[in-house]
């Protein structure tokens, strides 16, 4: 990732509401744009606009369904940033000893 | 699941640039003669190549072992290919997988989609977790020549646990026949 797309990262982060926009379609991935503005307290002109910040930062995708969009949440970019200051040992292995437990716990 | 997606499937998507020209891309995605390092370590086993119909297996290092089995459903070099997916330890029915590949300014847009991943299951959470993984160290395969400084870590530790496999994964109980539909 070059550091103007990390740059729009940043910025699309450096919002509590887009922040939110992220929690709500993780949680309910394919979720509408209307799905999305029953959260707010804000016209739809101002919730697209956020969307569309957080979808150039790659952040959010969405697929037209029709005439609605169904949104996702895209984690990519956040790990590739995670990445950039994460060293082997430090993070890596928190996240690596649950995929050990997932494979020693699946049945055999 | 809340909102509008009332539905028994999950659906994720993923989606990366990579730097390099889109047949380089589709040519590392596809290939069968080496082991791939953002499919976990595991080689395309198919009876005469990908194509659109054929069965395929993911096998180790030593075909002893099949981690995943599929059908291809579409195959359109350099811009899209789509397969079933099951995995052997599993008992889930299969879910859909989709790639795509499309040129932009900066080189190829990469997406990821899991389709159809039965709701609360493993397979959801393999696919989910899997799906980061694949676009993450296909990109860095692709512009490095080798997977991410995490990734191979995490190989490193499935080559070790394999040793664990169940005897259900083993190759031979995993023959080579179309896996979509008889679910």
């Amino acid at each position: 990732m070059n550091e103007e797309a990390t740059d729009r990262v940043f910025q699309a982060l450096a919002s509590a509401h887009r922040r939110q926009v992220l929690d709500i379609v993780k949680a309910d991935p394919g979720c509408s744009v209307k799905d999305v503005c029953r959260h707010f307290d804000m016209s739809r002109i101002a919730v697209m606009k956020h969307l569309t910040v957080l979808e150039q930062a790659g952040l959010l995708i969405s697929e037209k369904q029709g005439r609605t969009r169904s949104l996702y949440f895209n984690p990519v970019p956040i790990q590739m940033i995670h990445e950039r200051w994460t060293d082997e040992f430090s993070a890596l292995w928190a996240h690596r000893i649950s995929a050990l437990k997932h494979r020693a716990e699946r049945p055999s | 699941m809340k909102g509008t997606t009332m539905e028994k499937h999950a659906k994720s998507v993923f989606r990366v640039v990579i730097n390099a020209p889109i047949d380089k891309v589709w040519a590392e995605l596809t290939r069968d003669d080496v082991l791939l390092p953002f499919f976990f370590n595991s080689r395309y086993d198919t009876v005469s190549g990908l194509r659109k119909g054929a069965p395929f297996r993911m096998i180790s290092r030593d075909g002893k072992y099949t981690s995943v089995v599929g059908e291809v459903l579409e195959f359109d070099p350099p811009h899209r290919y789509v397969h079933t997916l099951r995995f052997t330890s599993l008992d889930d029915p299969p879910c859909k997988v989709t790639y795509e590949l499309k040129q932009v300014d900066g080189g190829v847009e990469f997406t990821l989609i899991n389709e159809q991943v039965p709701l609360g299951t493993k397979t959801e959470k393999y696919v989910t977790q899997g799906g980061q993984f694949i676009v993450d160290n296909l990109k860095a395969v692709v512009e490095t020549g080798s997977a991410t400084l995490g990734g191979r870590a995490l190989l490193a530790l499935i080559g070790a646990m394999s040793v664990f496999n169940p005897k259900s994964m083993r190759t031979e109980n995993w023959p080579l026949e179309p896996t979509s539909g008889d679910h």
